[in-house]
């Protein structure tokens, strides 16, 4: 990431002249100033801090008098402070997103020169987020500017893609080279059975005559029914090509979208990732297998009719083209109009899939709160809107392209009116006209269908940038070169590890634990203080911005996140079962277990006496998100799905929250009994639930305050102290 | 867990009233307020418990509840988030500034336009979408700006009143106050998305 901006000639002649000689270590932009867009910088030099803007050095801050520096998120922009002789001030504001992280790392630079050291300047190794070329933003987490990049990239990544598919995609083309012959074909003995048979009256100067005019009409009907099996054969491989297309392109999608961080995963909403795998994609392959093709096809067919017509007659050529200049100019003034609409339309669409996704899924809640009736309005209102919009578009094009149909094919009266003028000079046969006037009709439909090109590439366009936008993503929590496989015996060490969602603020600050394998170790803290985070960090969900966690003394990054995942159980605070049945949820992180092993997970987890008193026992199926089971059911499950695959780390994030004590209690002497060689994290708010921890850790915003046995905190008369005292003494109060 | 006795022996000696301080937040009022520039241009706050204790805050932070529906109600004073890495506490609310003296209310709304940079759109120049991602260039009341949206769809919110909220790539947020005061080609580059 860029921390040394440049400095424009006048605001460098002015810092120069405000700075005796000073060696700049940082310059960043700030680009806020009241209510405007600035253009200024920030010039950090080993002695002082100068605003430069405008040429001119409007604030001058040495670093002896400051202290205490701080980035804080406002809202569309950011703020620097530092406190000037103690008195807390803000030095600077800039646009958030682009120089948040800048700023972030400059707070730690700042210390640093107040701290003496002048000589190391922090280097981030923070991937820059802009392009070098325009300035603007790459696509998250890659290189790739989606301004800059030439189309040509994306097109032959594209083809890249057809690989396997070229042969068929080659199919449509060839029948259609075949079908067009044979349309060229059948004009030509359509002409001799006019002009040599029907118009032709002297019936004995053929000898088998009958024969002739039998075999000229079963060749018509037979190249017909040639051309019908072909089409019928193009359709078949069609379909087998865009099958096969679209089968490649989501599974592709959807196993990169797998591989993909949380951090990346979760700024996508679930809508969005299914309309990119369902939607674009089947945009992408109507192109690509039916629409590319199509269009050489036409092309093909155009030139072909092209060279027919001329060859026949130049001058009726001529007519074919006379409504072209129209209708294009047409088209270029529609142009924006249907863009509109298709985009209008598409919008209403989605915003109608949308609040459908978000109903449904929430039904529980709507009936809840008897808003059934709140539910009804809102998706009506949705569908009222999409339906009138597409009568709309609907009318509008079924307007316009009829009209352009009839202007386009204008030429076709012209050409009769000049045929039947030479037909009357008997410059022209009747099969002569006829034939022409197939081939001109051949043209027009070519010439109809370019009227429709820029639509569907511009809607072909916008879905591929979806879907390249997914695939050039580089996961930003990635396996090491040569990951290490490895069996756990468990110790786990985080060290000065310091984590934010968004790196400005951080959720963990230099957080350091030693856990030796076996040990348990319970987590208590304020709702919000970073508990699931650090657990989340442990799992490598995330990697943290500073500091290192280990796993047997090798730093997770080095462990293949296979092995690290397969060793670790864990059950989440939000326990989400896949619909199926109790078996496969417990099963699910140990595929091939026994269903001996499947009721040990059950009765440790307490969970196989509810499950047997089920009609389908093990089998019985949970529904969508497991609905059909109680709280405490569904976490019990999740518990056995923990315990399963016999991990050499067990996460439980509130695991037991949902549980009466007494079951609880079951749980914990059940767990306790296969605990013995087990690291094991129990995050919770009851105390209770971490009676047999070994340690207990308190987080306090972010910050580790407390760490020990149950005893010597109590000693310590600090927060856990008071957390404890806190709860007994509402029990007493209830008792 | 410490048995029963032993626990009550503990909760009697220790004044346990005070374990949670948790601060309860005021309805700020000029008689319990007293507003004042810091030393470092930033806002400084004196306010008088319901208990006569008096404290005083080097530096405190409004914030509105509803910046989108109603940001001049509701404001909330806090110490800062960055204060000592924890979070700040809300000190208490402001319902409406009016009740304050004008320099009072001045200060604040100030310190509220620099905490909330959306600057409104007045003129669109172009608008370009190429790969999914749209490009406007246009003028706002902070100056001339280009900024890079990613899925129109999703990022241009039009509120009940009708004023529209636009969001670019960084998030950062843009508004529209009144669409339909625009001038026509402006107007006609947006239309699409309300
Ligand atoms: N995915 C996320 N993106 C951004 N911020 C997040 C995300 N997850 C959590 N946070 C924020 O990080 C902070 C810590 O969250 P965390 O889930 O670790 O809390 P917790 O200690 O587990 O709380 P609880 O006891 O309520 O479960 C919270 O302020 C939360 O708002
Ligand atoms: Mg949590």
């Amino acid at each position: 990431m860029r921390l040394l901006f440049d400095l424009s000639p006048a605001d460098k002649a002015a810092f120069e002249a405000a700075s005796a000689g000073e060696r700049i270590l940082y310059c960043l932009p700030f680009d806020c100033r009241h209510d405007k867009r600035v253009d200024g910088r920030m010039v950090f030099t080993d002695k002082a801090i100068y605003k430069v803007i405008d040429a001119e050095v409007e604030a001058r801050w040495d670093f002896s008098e400051l202290s205490d520096f701080s980035v804080e998120v406002l809202y569309g922009c950011g703020a620097f402070f530092a406190k000037v002789n103690g008195n807390t001030t803000r030095l600077c504001r800039f646009i958030s997103g682009r120089n948040l992280t800048r700023y972030s790392v400059i707070v730690e630079a700042c210390n640093r020169i107040t701290g003496g050291d002048t000589e190391h300047t922090v280097v981030s190794d923070a991937p820059e987020r802009y392009c070098p070329k325009c300035g603007r933003p790459f696509i998250v987490n890659t290189h790739i500017c989606p301004y800059c990049q030439s189309k040509r990239e994306s097109y032959r990544k594209l083809w890249a893609m057809t690989k396997g598919l070229r042969l068929m995609m080659m199919v449509p083309l060839i029948t259609a080279f075949i079908g067009m012959a044979i349309t060229f074909v059948v004009p030509i003995l359509q002409r001799t059975l006019i002009d040599d048979y029907i118009q032709n009256s002297n019936f004995d100067a053929k000898e088998n005559w009958f024969l002739h005019f039998f075999l000229i009409v079963a060749a018509i009907v037979g190249f017909d029914m040639l051309s019908k099996v072909i089409s019928m054969v193009q359709g078949r491989i069609a379909a087998v090509a865009g099958n096969r297309f679209t089968r490649f392109l989501r599974t592709l999608l959807f196993e990169k979208i797998q591989l993909l961080s949380m951090s990346s995963v979760q700024k996508k909403s679930t809508g969005d990732l299914m309309g990119r795998i369902n939607n674009d994609v089947a945009v992408v392959q109507n192109f690509i297998t039916n629409l590319l093709p199509t269009y050489f096809a036409q092309l093909l067919s155009f030139f072909l009719g092209l060279v027919l017509i001329l060859s026949m007659s130049p001058v009726m050529s001529a007519f074919v083209f006379v409504p072209i200049p129209f209708v294009v100019w047409a088209i270029y003034l529609f142009r924006h109009m249907m863009r509109r609409l298709n985009i209008k339309q598409w919008m209403k669409g989605n915003r109608t899939n949308r609040t459908l996704q978000d109903i449904l899924s929430g039904i529980r809640v709507v009936k809840a709160y008897g808003r059934e009736e709140a539910a009804i309005e809102e998706f009506t209102d949705c569908t009222n809107q999409q339906a009138h919009q597409n009568e709309h578009t609907a009318k509008v094009f079924d307007t316009v392209f009829p009209l352009l149909g009839f202007a386009l094919r204008f030429g076709s009266y012209l050409i009769m009116w000049y045929g039947n003028v030479m037909l009357f000079y008997g410059a022209m046969t009747v099969g002569e006209l006829n034939q022409f006037n197939t081939y001109a009709s051949i043209i027009y439909n070519p010439l109809m269908q370019i009227t429709l090109i820029p639509r569907n590439i511009s809607a072909f366009a916008t879905s591929f940038g979806k879907i390249l936008e997914i695939l050039e993503e580089e996961p930003d929590v990635a396996d090491a070169r040569k990951p290490e496989h490895f069996k756990f015996k468990g110790d786990v060490s985080v060290q000065n590890v310091t984590f934010g969602y968004e790196s400005a603020t951080p959720v963990l600050r230099n957080v350091s634990v030693e856990v030796k394998a076996g040990e348990m170790i319970g987590i208590v803290g304020h709702s919000g203080c970073g508990k699931s985070t650090l657990i989340n960090l442990i799992m490598r969900m995330y990697d943290p911005t500073d500091g290192v966690i280990e796993i047997d003394g090798v730093n997770i990054k080095d462990i293949s996140q296979q092995s690290l995942r397969s060793q670790m159980g864990v059950v989440l605070q939000e326990t989400h079962l896949f619909s199926g049945s109790v078996r496969d949820n417990i099963k699910y992180a140990k595929p091939y277990a026994t269903d001996a092993e499947v009721i040990r997970a059950a009765r440790a987890a307490n969970a196989h006496d509810f499950i047997m008193r089920l009609p389908e026992g093990y089998n019985t199926i949970v529904g969508e998100k497991g609905y059909s089971l109680s709280g405490g059911e569904r976490q019990r499950i999740a518990i056995a799905r923990a315990l399963i695959h016999d991990p050499s780390i067990l996460i439980l994030d509130e695991a037991t929250a949902a549980l009466d004590t007494e079951t609880e209690k079951l749980i914990q002497d059940a767990i306790d009994k296969m605990t013995d060689n087990r690291t094991t994290f129990a995050i919770a708010h009851r105390l209770s639930t971490l009676r047999n921890a070994d340690k207990i850790l308190v987080i306090d915003h972010g910050r580790i305050a407390e760490f020990g046995t149950h005893k010597e905190l109590l000693d310590q008369r600090g927060i856990y102290f008071k957390l404890v005292m806190a709860q007994t003494r509402a029990a007493l109060e209830k008792g | 867990m410490a048995n029963a006795t032993e626990t009550k022996k503990v909760l009697d000696d220790s004044d346990i009233t005070d374990l949670f301080e948790h601060r309860v937040s005021l309805d700020l009022t000029p008689e319990n307020a007293r507003f004042t520039r810091s030393g470092g241009g930033l806002i400084s706050l004196e306010v008088t418990q319901p208990s006569g204790k008096v404290e005083f805050f080097e530096r405190i932070v409004p914030i509105r509840a509803f910046p989108i529906s109603s940001p001049e109600t509701f404001i909330a004073i806090r110490e800062p988030d960055s204060q000592m890495g924890g979070r700040g506490a809300e000190i208490g609310m402001i319902e409406t500034l009016d009740i304050f003296p004008e320099e009072v209310s001045r200060m604040i709304r100030d310190e509220l336009e620099h905490r909330y940079f959306t600057p409104a759109i007045q003129k669109i120049h172009s608008f370009r979408e190429k790969f999914g991602y749209c490009y406007w260039d246009v003028t706002t009341t902070a100056g001339r700006v280009e900024f890079i949206m990613n899925n129109p769809g999703s990022n241009i919110r039009t509120l009940e009143d009708g004023r529209v909220f636009m969001y670019d790539i960084d998030g950062n947020c843009f508004t529209i106050e009144n669409p339909a005061a625009l001038d026509k080609h402006s107007y006609k580059k947006v239309e699409i998305y309300l």
